[in-house]
């Protein structure tokens, strides 16, 4: 039977937000739809509220013109409705049949039945009795997957389902929805990647700032159109940097990093080596949980390692704390701006200040020189383009992009010779992620490294020199930026080998 | 004094009655933290436990209403906590505390007029057995009906989370309330079952002591059990099995120490005190030593807030 899924002028308002504004949409099953927009346009509000887990201000909601209420998650799943979150439903600590089985109406037995069968006609290669916490991240995709599918949906939302995947789990992942397509079920796919809207889906609705601003057939769009329809502005492309750093020397050279841990959450890192040179940019690809975690915290000082030589402008640097490497000029950016970067609820001055520089005469005695940070602080937010002058505002005010840009002020105000981050545009909308690659490239040209972990493959193809790929917990070899494809990175970063 | 067979039977006979409450206590605490719900006023519910059930008993004279009105004692007063941290949502740790000092109070001018008033005797079970049995009767039988359900109540607890529906939501609950509120459980209902079972276990503990251990009502007369109960659901590593062996290590050295003073050993007897402590600590540190596994039942969402969005 076929299903028709239409929204009618749905508002939620949030204190100092409009999350959405009247958006009324139709939907019909046979047909992949997109929900483009950036972070913050409103897909995600709208999708909780057609999942049940937050109810509207205004509007409703029809399937197959029966009015829904949508007003608890249960109520989205009675109506056959099915939600794969962008941050995965699941429990961590219980096994995969344990997280299949918990809202299941049947017995456990006729459960396995089902569930195996789902596996064995999509292709689906997952052990049911191992905890979650051992999946990778497209194997979890894909536990949330069969629990939607479990209930026979009439509806697949998938929220941003691919920030998480490799590009081979990325096609697996689009070779299933068009099959679940087929099938009947009625797809809404939210993404902010535009290239997935154009091979994958049959029409793209463009959200901004709460609005839906356009709707069309995907055949009739480009990459520019639709990102033009999304930030509302025309977008200055920024060029790929030529590899200018062929023959210079080597500022910074890690041998022998091994690390060993217990803990399940965390990768074990396997006897790593490389350098980087003057003004260049080493990228270090990867799918997340492969290391790059521990690697970032050995790199940054966090974990001092034994046996492990990190060699940084000439000296030995592997037993130093993250302070000490600061005062060698080293800097660092976490993958988690709100709870390693920055204290989200300290003022903005203050958060400046907690990365105490030695030249910068922050402290006095013990005491905190206010007016200096302050100043300091004002030249951040003025240089760094933050949208707000207000030094005393907390952290935790500030949009993801904005807080990003002023933890990169913070880091490159001391002119550091070598910059490490990990992950800097992380869910941040176009605009953003614009600015932040550019502060990226300028730092290169004046001759200043860096070191890019990241698990989105076209910023490291955009930004890095060379590239290597970390495969649970051991490092590809290092390749020159102009030979690496996104399909090699791929084959690296699922750990399949190339050549 | 002789060192023979029956001697050391019923030595361990009155091991496994001193760790009775903890273990009671502790297997209650055990189901509130695994849903992700940090408890600190199991001292305060086990008092208020031990006073309401020897004031029941003083006034009806019937020990089957002392022990369910003490069971009904730790609920309410868990639905205190309960409503402040999962309706107003209040700080676990804080509201632990002062639930545990409030119980304490509340015990002291309650338990005024009951000072002094001599227990009733608690039926026994299996009398016969004990003393025709050497060494194995006065370990197996001749206890009251609580001791044996408290020593039922790890392995039905560890079926109930391992083997049960109700279990499996437990513990998803503890794992990711978010998540298992998105999957439509009602993570505010789970929690105060948990908090409201948690209370019962704590009130039952606590009438353990006044109307079987030491029958009668002296103020203070947890005297800290509630938190050897708390300190063993951690060092456990959440497992009741480990809880069992916590408390019975517990008890044992509480009591071996005791009969070690008893005799004049040449050791300070501050050291000997502090010994079950010690022991216990490093027992089940010891035995709880695979990270993996602690990670496996550690309650992630533990002592975190939870407030659904709207």
């Amino acid at each position: 039977m076929a299903t028709d899924l239409r929204i009618s002028n749905i508002s939620k308002i949030y204190p100092g937000c409009v999350a959405n504004d009247n958006v009324s949409l139709q939907f019909k099953s046979g047909k992949i739809y997109a929900l483009l927009g950036e972070n913050g346009a409103g897909k995600s509000t709208l999708v909780k509220i057609l999942s049940g887990v937050i109810s509207p201000d205004n509007g409703e909601v029809f399937l197959n013109e029966k009015n829904l209420k949508l007003s608890s998650p249960l109520d989205a799943k009675k109506n056959k409705i099915g939600m794969v979150f962008q941050h995965f439903n699941l429990f961590e600590t219980l096994s995969v049949f344990e997280n299949l089985s918990i809202d299941a109406t049947e017995d456990n037995k006729s459960l396995r039945v089902r569930i195996n069968e789902i596996l064995k006609k999509y292709n689906f290669n997952i052990e049911l009795d191992v905890p979650v916490l051992n999946l990778s991240a497209g194997q979890k995709q894909k536990v949330e997957i069969i629990r939607c599918l479990l209930r026979s949906p009439k509806v697949l939302i998938m929220d941003e389902p691919t920030s998480v995947l490799t590009e081979q789990e990325t096609e697996e992942l689009f070779i299933s929805l068009k099959k679940f397509c087929g099938e009947g079920i009625l797809i809404i796919y939210i993404t902010h990647k535009l290239k997935e809207v154009l091979s994958l889906c049959d029409e793209v609705a463009v959200m901004r700032k709460g609005k839906v601003v356009s709707v069309s057939h995907t055949q009739n769009e480009r990459v520019e159109t639709l990102a033009n329809k999304m930030v509302g502005q025309k977008l200055a492309k920024i060029k790929k940097k030529i590899n200018i750093s062929k023959n210079k020397d080597e500022i910074f050279k890690v041998k022998h990093l091994n690390f060993y841990s217990d803990d399940p959450f965390e990768t074990n890192l396997v006897n790593l080596n490389f350098s980087v040179k003057k003004g260049e940019c080493l990228g270090i690809a990867g799918i997340s949980g492969n290391g790059q975690n521990e690697l970032f915290q050995i790199l940054s000082g966090e974990i001092i390692t034994p046996d492990t030589s990190i060699i940084f402008r000439n000296k030995e640097i592997a037993k130093l704390n993250p302070k000490q490497r600061r005062e060698y000029l080293m800097a660092f950016s976490p993958e988690d701006r709100i709870s390693q970067a920055a204290v989200p609820e300290l003022k903005i001055y203050e958060n400046v200040a907690l990365n105490n520089f030695k030249s910068s005469n922050f402290f006095e005695k013990g005491l905190v020189n206010e007016k200096k940070i302050k100043e300091h602080s004002k030249k951040i937010l003025s240089d760094f383009s933050v949208n707000t002058d207000n030094v005393e505002l907390k952290s935790q005010f500030l949009s993801g992009g904005n807080l990003q840009k002023l933890i990169l002020g913070r880091e490159l105000i001391t002119a550091p010779e070598l910059l490490i981050c990990y992950n800097p545009t992380w869910g941040l909308d176009v605009g953003a992620i614009n600015y932040i690659h550019e502060t990226l490239i300028k730092i290169n040209d004046q001759e200043k490294s860096t070191i890019l972990i990241s698990t989105d493959t076209e910023e490291l193809l955009k930004l890095s020199d060379r590239i290597a790929v970390i495969y649970k917990g051991k490092l590809s070899k290092i390749m020159p930026s102009e030979e690496v494809t996104p399909e090699k990175l791929g084959v690296l970063m699922g750990g399949g080998s190339i050549d | 004094m002789s060192l023979d067979i029956s001697f050391i039977g019923i030595l361990i006979g009155s091991i496994m009655a001193s760790s009775v409450p903890l273990i009671l206590a502790a297997s209650g605490e055990l189901i509130t933290e695994r849903s992700g719900v940090l408890n600190l006023g199991v001292e305060g519910m086990m008092i208020i436990g031990a006073i309401s059930g020897f004031a029941l008993m003083v006034i009806t004279d019937n020990l089957f209403i002392a022990i369910l009105g003490s069971m009904l004692s730790g609920v309410i007063i868990s639905l205190i906590f309960g409503f402040l941290t999962q309706s107003l949502l209040t700080n676990h740790v804080a509201t632990g505390l002062a639930l545990t000092i409030f119980g304490i109070g509340l015990s002291a001018m309650l338990g005024k007029n009951f000072v002094g008033i001599p227990g009733k005797e608690f039926p026994i079970l299996f009398l016969s057995l004990r003393e025709s049995i050497p060494f194995f009767g006065p370990i197996l039988f001749g206890h009251s009906i609580v001791l044996y359900f408290a020593f039922a109540l790890p392995f039905l607890t560890n079926y109930f989370l391992k083997k049960t529906k109700l279990g499996l939501v437990v513990r998803a609950v503890g794992d990711s309330p978010v998540s298992a509120s998105n999957q439509g459980i009602n993570v505010i209902l789970v929690r105060y079952c948990c908090i409201l079972y948690g209370g019962a276990m704590c009130g039952l503990a606590g009438a353990y002591l006044s109307l079987i251990y030491t029958p009668q009502w002296i103020e203070n007369m947890t005297a800290g059990r509630g938190w050897i109960a708390l300190a063993l659901v951690v060092f456990a590593t959440w497992s009741p099995i480990k809880v069992l062996i916590g408390a019975l290590i517990f008890g044992g050295i509480t009591i071996l120490q005791l009969h070690m003073q008893a005799i004049g050993f040449r050791i300070p007897v501050q050291f000997l005190s502090a010994l079950p402590y010690l022991m216990t600590i490093i027992v089940l540190v010891v035995i709880s030593r695979d990270s993996r596994k602690i990670k496996l039942n550690t309650p992630t969402s533990l002592g975190r807030i939870f407030y659904k969005e709207k």
